[in-house]
């Protein structure tokens, strides 16, 4: 390894790293690391912006969050959420990408492009038509398959309904991702594997998945963090509905925050809920065995 | 350097944005007809509350205050423009939110320094806001006496804004169904057991299929039944304290019930017939719905092809205690931190919308709702729209429980949605409405008023 | 000979019908993702009445263009729409700066506490935006930034994300070449601008694309710090077709049909780099 490989310091060079790191520091501490510590302290208090309350609590916004029954179930829904969706995001995207991939489609980028379109359009309005489809009288859903299902009301299918939505609209995501780590991989190695017989399968299962593991942790983990932080569908599709089967653990903190001002209460909760993202996203780094 | 060049970029953007706003302010100037400048008032106006055009304001120097609304920028405009033909110094410039996004907005603004002067007041969110209300110098007596409901409105004897205006839940049914099921004006229901056999003669089945319900409620039963027939029992929305929520009792469970029969029992209707019941009115499928007073305007804006009646919300036994709930629209907020020249543009705009007849009447249209003004109780023009001649004869036999939190009303969704969707049972959805809500209040400083209703026991 | 040359065939046939079918699953896919775009872009020229109407057709039945015409009366959408794009191309060009400068220092230059800083960007990336927003929110408004881009355009010049891709693209670089460059006397104000920037194109259009997509469909940030009409975005602007007692369905519609436009644009341009810049980060990391 080329450990020193410029010992010699140019001024520019350090001029310009001063510079660098300065700004750097400077930024972050203003905009994360100073606000982290206000909702850190705030956490600890009865803070209501509006009626000027700023009262010390000790613990008992945190004790709050974990006797009330509604944030375990939330937990439960955000899991069960973002699990789903990654799982179905990562299989889709990996299918339909190495489809792509392969010699077999023409038109390629014109696939690509289809695919990427849910993922540019503003979650509001994908919701709002989403919302349109899953109605039981005029939705299109039933009214193509001939169903009477009330798909965002019934507590056995809202949740599943946000799922596929969010699935829709996610997915291409993955298959642009996917491309990228396809047409990256190494000439050599595929070749290879055609000179020794390899079928189609045992080529994929054996060569291009491994190849890939770095892609699919880098997908699971802009997930996980992004998942956990869904609320805008459950916003505007079902509210929390119906009762609470479809509240997210972002719904709550969104609904604590702006709509009843407890903004004690919700940095309490954002905490608990930055701790269950960083366990994690530890744990898809150390299931990966990767160490970066 | 590179700040140079982003100083730039901003300027040509500030320089856009200053040159797109005027052509936008040419058009909507444009646009209006003049009509306000027609004939601009020199004479004091206002029945108690009087107006005098001829009081000079900020000292005739110019200004511009900012005013808040979610509702329709015409509506406002309207009034402002009128203002503005008395006082040409005087700049309103309106600020559209969207409403939900207002009620995030507005508060957060008003903690700021360059919060507007004027701001539309919704009470369902009078505690966000009253921490930065500046109290009206008109005196308490005055609007007593031309306003209906002000005493609800008394804070350690200051007023912050009042309604203009009543709204309250009444019975839409379709005049087609109902003639096709050989109904007549004498069938029009009075109380709920009348309804309930009304409602079976509207509904259309195809074997078990439902075609046409007879009455729908779907997403609108927390607040127009749940909230309201309590009153009709005896039962206030709040116990004595004004501060516990009186939702898990008895009565509440009865109507709950009675919401559960109509659909399991009667049949006339069901939870995943039309999603929401206001909108399946609307599209022909169902024959009646409870709705407020703005739903008139809905069904003559959207739903132009439903030939539609209004008759008043049934009652248990015909001596209900009181009808039903209302709620005001209320009149405009004044930020008590605007500078001072401010306020007092705001403090004179607020008395001109309440003395000018004009203004009320097209408010109270425009929301149909029933003016709180009382020279106005028997205006032409309010008579004519038939969903709030119905209240006329009384009016005075609706309660307004005060500004209730909005954790009165969702909380009691959540509850109707467990009963109905998830199979929760009706005593124990409504025992958890009853904790959340406390939970909800705890910071609250929230206090019914339902004492001051004028028949209260 | 000949049962190889039939065998042969058998593959290439099997091969032909397998491309077949996976063409045709493919297409199958394509729709499903697009039907909801043209039932919307369809809908959009429909009345408020026949997109609530019971009986539901994919073509309007009265074609309209009111929509688009209200759309923008009403809501002065193509003003949204162009600060919208003017916020986005800003803080896009800021965040690709920024993080190009900073992964070239935090790849190619060693330093103490450089891992320090790497992982303290890293772990920028996984605090949810309801930690800090609520804070945010008050220092903006302590430093008078309401109401102005300011509010919109500096706390997102630097990002997290963008600092780590920009790091591990850069890194892909050779060293020789910059030691070339040092060689011949080339300051590093220099060889940034004029070597490791146009050598990280791929990178870059990767960032370029990622940053555009959250910035232009960011809702919560400027939907809390922009008051007047006359300076929102259009993600929020979207919303304000929903009032207080109904939605104006067809200008949402008409609106989302048109606020998609940029970005596909945007991507369908630069999707080679893009595809080639995501490559570079996020393997090889």
């Amino acid at each position: 390894m080329f450990k020193k490989s410029h010992p010699l310091q140019s001024k520019s060079e350090i001029i310009l790293r001063d510079i660098v790191v300065v700004a750097m520091v400077l930024f972050f501490s203003v905009f994360l690391i100073i606000p982290i510590g206000i909702a850190f302290a705030g956490s600890f208090h009865e803070w209501n912006p509006l009626s000027g309350t700023y009262r010390f609590l000790g613990l008992e916004n945190y004790k709050e969050v974990i006797v009330n029954p509604l944030f375990w179930k939330s937990l439960w829904n955000t899991i069960i959420f973002s699990v789903v969706v990654i799982i179905f995001r990562v299989g889709l995207g990996l299918a339909i990408a190495y489809a792509i991939y392969s010699a077999l489609i023409k038109y390629k980028s014109f696939f690509r492009s289809v695919f990427y379109m849910p993922v540019v359009t503003p979650m509001v309005a994908v919701a709002f038509v989403w919302k349109f489809m899953y109605n039981p009288q005029i939705g299109t859903i039933n009214q193509m398959f001939g169903l009477d299902v009330n798909w965002l009301m019934n507590p056995k299918t809202a949740l599943a309904a946000v799922i596929v939505m969010t699935i829709w609209k996610d997915f291409g995501y993955a298959v642009v991702m996917y491309m990228a780590g396809l047409y990256s991989l190494p000439a050599d190695a595929l070749e290879a594997a055609k000179v020794d017989g390899a079928n189609a399968w045992q080529n994929f299962r054996y060569i291009t998945l491994p190849l890939l593991k770095s892609m699919t942790l880098f997908v699971v983990i802009t997930s996980i963090i992004s998942y956990i932080q869904a609320y805008v569908q459950i916003l505007i599709m079902t509210e929390g509905g119906p009762g609470t089967a479809t509240y997210l653990s972002s719904y709550i903190i969104y609904d604590e925050a702006f709509v009843k001002y407890n903004f004690g209460y919700a940095s309490a909760l954002s905490f608990v809920l930055f701790i269950i993202t960083a366990i994690f996203t530890w744990l898809s780094f150390r299931v990966s065995g990767n160490e970066e | 350097m590179k700040k140079k060049v982003l100083t730039t970029i901003m300027a040509a953007v500030i320089a856009a944005t200053a040159l797109a706003g005027c052509g936008s302010g040419a058009q909507t100037g444009g646009g209006d007809d003049g009509a306000a400048s027609a004939n601009v008032p020199t004479e004091p106006f206002g029945d108690t509350v009087k107006y005098d055009p001829s009081v000079a304001i900020n000292d005739g120097k110019d200004i511009t205050v900012e005013l808040w609304e979610w509702g329709s920028d015409e509506l406002f405009q309207q009034v402002i423009d009128g203002y503005q033909a008395i006082h040409p110094n005087v700049t309103i410039k309106l600020v559209n939110n969207p409403w939900e996004d207002y009620w995030t907005k507005l508060p957060l603004a008003l903690d700021g320094e360059n919060g507007p002067a004027i701001f539309n007041v919704h009470n369902s969110y009078h505690e966000n806001l009253i921490n930065y209300l500046a109290p009206l110098d008109i005196p308490l007596e005055d609007l007593e006496a031309d306003f209906t409901g002000v005493e609800a409105h008394v804070i350690d004897g200051k007023v912050y804004y009042i309604d203009y205006g009543m709204m309250t839940g009444s019975v839409y049914y379709n005049k087609d169904m109902w003639e096709a099921a050989g109904l007549t004006e004498n069938d029009i229901p009075k109380t709920w057991d009348e309804m309930r056999e009304v409602a079976k003669k509207l509904t259309i089945k195809d074997g078990d299929r439902l075609v046409q319900a007879g009455l729908n409620f779907n997403d609108d039963f927390h607040q127009n039944y749940l909230l309201g027939l309590n009153y009709q029992l005896g039962d206030n929305l709040f116990q004595e304290d004004g501060r516990t929520p009186n939702v898990n009792t008895d009565n509440m469970k009865k109507i709950m019930q009675m919401l559960v029969d109509m659909y399991e029992v009667d049949g006339v209707g069901s939870k995943d017939f039309g999603e929401k019941g206001a909108d399946s009115f609307g599209q022909g499928q169902s024959a009646m719905v409870i709705q407020w007073g703005h739903y008139y305007n809905t069904l003559n804006t959207t739903w132009t092809d439903i030939n539609f009646g209004v008759f008043e919300i049934p009652t248990f036994d015909g001596e209900p205690y009181a009808y039903n709930r209302y709620n005001g629209e209320s009149t405009f907020g004044i930020n008590k931190n605007a500078p001072a020249e401010q306020q007092a543009v705001a403090q004179d705009f607020v008395k001109y919308f309440l003395a000018n007849d004009e203004a009320q009447i097209a408010f109270n249209m425009a929301m149909s709702t029933f003016p709180a003004k009382k020279s106005l109780a028997d205006n032409e023009q309010v008579m004519q729209n038939p969903s709030l001649s119905i209240l006329a004869d009384h009016i005075d036999h609706y309660i307004w429980p005060g500004p209730m939190p909005s954790t009165m009303e969702t909380s009691l969704k959540k509850a109707g949605q467990d009963v109905f969707f998830n199979g929760v049972d009706i005593d124990t959805a409504l025992n958890e409405a009853q904790e959340s809500i406390i939970r909800d209040m705890k910071s609250s400083t929230f206090e019914s008023v339902e004492s001051l209703y004028k028949y209260a026991k | 000979m000949s049962a190889g040359c039939r065998k042969g065939m058998v593959i290439n046939m099997r091969r032909k019908i397998f491309g077949i079918v996976l063409n045709v699953i493919l297409v199958v896919l394509g729709l499903v993702t697009v039907y909801p775009f043209i039932w919307m872009l369809f809908s959009s020229f429909k009345e408020n009445k026949e997109i609530m109407a019971l009986e539901q057709h994919l073509l309007p039945s009265a074609f309209t263009v009111d929509n688009y015409i209200n759309m923008n009366a009403r809501f002065n959408f193509m003003r949204f729409f162009a600060n919208s794009l003017l916020v986005t191309i800003v803080v896009t060009l800021a965040v690709v700066y920024t993080s190009t400068l900073c992964g070239f220092v935090l790849s190619k230059y060693k330093f103490k506490g450089r891992n320090i800083l790497f992982g303290f960007v890293l772990s920028t990336m996984m605090i949810p935006w309801c930690v800090t927003i609520i804070p945010k929110y008050s220092m903006i408004q302590s430093f008078g930034w309401l109401d102005s881009y300011k509010a919109l355009i500096i706390p997102a010049m630097f990002s997290g994300f963008g600092i780590f891709n920009m790091k591990q693209h850069i890194a892909t670089l050779p060293d020789e070449i910059l030691e070339a460059a040092r060689i011949d006397g080339a300051n590093e104000f220099f060889i940034f601008h004029r070597i490791i920037f146009p050598m990280a194109k791929n990178g870059i259009s990767s960032i370029a694309i990622f940053q555009f997509l959250w910035t232009w469909e960011d809702y919560l940030w400027p939907y809390l710090v922009i008051n007047t009409k006359e300076k929102q975005l259009l993600a929020v602007g979207l919303k304000m077709f929903s009032g207080q007692y109904s939605t104006d369905y067809g200008a949402l519609f008409a609106a989302t049909a048109i606020s998609i436009i940029p970005v596909l644009l945007i991507y369908i341009i630069f999707q080679k780099q893009f595809i080639a810049g995501v490559a570079s980060a996020a393997v090889k990391g």
